[in-house]
């Protein structure tokens, strides 16, 4: 399982989409799932839309959105085991309202589907592309939310059973995506320290995208020549203090000129296995 | 004459603090009396706009109509509990075990919280304009929304299905007609977990008055400001400043303009390379002018889709850390309609 999140706006849809497609190359059987429901994850993974019922995107590459509704009745009835669920409106109606009230019900519902689609072993890799870090911590702190509030249960059960996956570290890795930027970068360091403290999660790892190459010449140029090379070499130097405050395991560079989302997809996904 | 509010809203990472700071000096520099209220702003740029978190308002030290005040989001449902609700219920509800969970969980809330703050500061008649940079966490349309999605949390819409379709008294909390609900969900959950959420929403539905009025009167503000939009020339920022055209005049005016930021000069994308450059410098002006050329064609796709007027503001090398650099930002923004 690896989990994708980072600060709003650092390409986590990107990196997630590159990822499935640079593993399902490699031949790995993947499933790529949009947390957020945001889109984006379909857009870079070359797709149109993607819906609750995993996708064929290409051989060997599923995706499927989270649908909080479909989640919630697939959690109850395939999870903890109540049949024929689906006809009982006004139950679901009630847990859709509890899901959307009460603390934890939700997060533990979104991550529930992520888990069982990891224990069912149909895959050999199910990447995440999680909610900001604002988001996530609340994700990930979900089963333990649920093991406070609710003593005994079968969604107890289920939230125990889901910590256990997230907590090992050969099983389970967050990326969480950055900028050589100041917000990014703080924000970043913030929810590495959290999760430090927590231990929610088996193993993290920090990849800064946008990256810019250095010029090697010290030529100015002239005109727009050397109007684009003092951008350049400006917003270089300020993004070489921030990853020296802030080292990543691995760099994506800035793609210029590139148009489309799937491109951007592809073009990351080459880069993976550099 | 009441003030006049100005939103400024797009998605995460786009620059809206520092375009709601450069506007509110530019406003000030004119002589307007400028309150700028943000929420967890750079740390630098907090520094140039004079704000410590959680703070009143503040007159900035160089430029005297300016004030600035930064919203703490993480205690906004404590602020809202205690401003709406008894004070043996406020003080009962912010202890509750639901409570801290229940408040990290619903994005909602902190928007509704800065929403709240800046409608107080509005109605206050110290301030000719109020500039409201939105929480990151809503970053879009959510933000609009979330004084509906606060009245209809705290109005109990759950209590209401708990409790099979009115809202009891203390003592008599279950009625009769959703017990098999309940005993299913007790299998679930455990026993007399629902009891004390139930009994959690009613302490909170006390907020219930407070809060819905509240929320009414923020949303005559919202349909009253100019909402400026920022947007970068990705796809992403792009999609979500798409968005608001759609949904925004269901919740509030339609945006005033479209602030693309990071703008690189057109001229980079036809530049004449002089024959004696370096093969580095030319494929370095090469690329920027393609992303040049990119930027061009995301505008002018945005300009035939939506009818708002389109500004620019440069891509600088430095993210502006004093007034001087706020100041120039405004200066170098084209095509800014007049907002005031």
């Amino acid at each position: 399982l690896i989990l994708v999140s980072g600060k709003g706006g650092v390409g986590k849809s990107a990196l997630a989409a590159s990822l499935a497609l640079a593993h399902q190359r490699e031949g790995a059987r993947v499933l790529a799932i949009d947390v957020a429901a945001t889109g984006g994850l379909a857009a870079h993974l070359g797709a149109t839309s993607v819906d609750f019922k995993a996708k064929v995107i290409r051989p060997g590459l599923k995706a499927l959105a989270i649908d909080r509704s479909k989640a919630l009745i697939e959690y109850l009835q395939v999870q903890v085991g109540l049949p024929g669920l689906a006809t009982l409106g006004p139950a679901a109606r009630f847990f859709d309202a509890l899901a959307s009230t009460a603390p934890g019900v939700r997060e533990v519902v979104t991550l529930g589907k992520v888990v069982w689609e990891v224990k069912q072993s149909q895959y050999d890799i199910v990447v995440a592309d999680c909610p900001p870090t604002g988001q996530v911590l609340g994700l990930l702190r979900a089963p333990e939310t649920i093991s406070s509030l609710v003593p005994t249960g079968r969604i107890r059960q289920q939230a125990e059973w889901m910590s256990k996956v997230l907590r090992s570290p050969d099983r389970s890795e967050l990326i969480l995506v950055t900028l050589a930027e100041e917000l990014p970068t703080i924000e970043t360091e913030e929810t590495l320290e959290l999760l430090e403290k927590s231990e929610l999660i088996g193993a993290t790892m920090v990849v800064t995208n946008r990256v810019l190459n250095d010029l090697r010449t010290e030529e100015k140029g002239s005109g727009v020549v050397a109007e684009a090379a003092s951008l350049h070499r400006s917003l270089y130097q300020s993004q070489q203090e921030w990853l020296e405050r802030l080292p990543p395991r691995k760099t994506f560079p800035y793609l210029f000129g590139v148009f489309t989302e799937s491109e951007v997809g592809a073009r990351l996904s080459d880069l993976w296995s550099e | 004459m009441m003030a006049k509010a100005i939103i400024v809203t797009g998605a995460g990472g786009v620059g809206k603090t520092t375009v709601a700071a450069a506007l509110g000096v530019r406003a000030a520099s004119q002589g307007k009396e400028t309150l700028v209220l943000t929420v967890d702003p750079a740390r630098r740029l907090a520094s140039a706009l004079g704000v410590e978190l959680g703070g009143r308002p503040r007159r900035h030290p160089q430029l005297r109509k300016l004030s600035g005040a930064m919203i703490d989001a993480a205690a906004s449902w404590v602020t809202v509990a205690r401003r709406h609700a008894d004070p043996a219920i406020a003080e009962r509800l912010v202890n509750n075990e639901f409570f801290e969970a229940a408040t990290a969980h619903f994005p909602a809330s902190q928007s509704y919280a800065a929403a709240e703050e800046a409608a107080i500061y509005l109605d206050s008649l110290r301030w000719d304009l109020v500039v409201i940079d939105t929480p990151p966490a809503a970053g879009g349309i959510e933000f609009f929304t979330a004084p509906a999605r606060m009245a209809d949390l705290v109005g109990g819409r759950l209590l209401r299905l708990l409790t099979g379709g009115r809202i009891p008294g203390r003592n008599a909390l279950f009625n009769r007609g959703a017990r098999p609900l309940l005993r299913f969900a007790d299998q679930l959950l455990g026993a007399d977990l629902l009891e004390r959420v139930a009994l959690f929403l009613m302490d909170l539905r006390s907020t219930y008055d407070g809060v819905s009025k509240q929320s009414r009167l923020i949303e005559s503000h919202f349909r009253r400001a100019a909402t400026l939009v920022v947007t970068t020339a990705d796809p992403a920022p792009l999609a979500e400043a798409a968005r608001f055209f759609g949904e925004l005049p269901e919740v509030a005016a339609a945006p005033a303009a479209v602030v693309f930021n990071r703008t690189l000069p057109a001229s980079w994308a036809r530049a004449e390379v002089p024959a004696s450059t370096s093969a580095e410098l030319a494929e370095n002006v090469s690329r920027w002018g393609a992303e040049s050329l990119r930027q061009r064609d995301a505008r002018s796709g945005f300009a035939a889709r939506f009818d708002a007027p389109l500004c620019t503001i440069p891509w600088l090398a430095e993210a502006p850390t004093d007034l001087a650099g706020l100041r120039s930002v405004a200066e170098l923004a084209e095509g800014m309609p007049p907002l005031w």
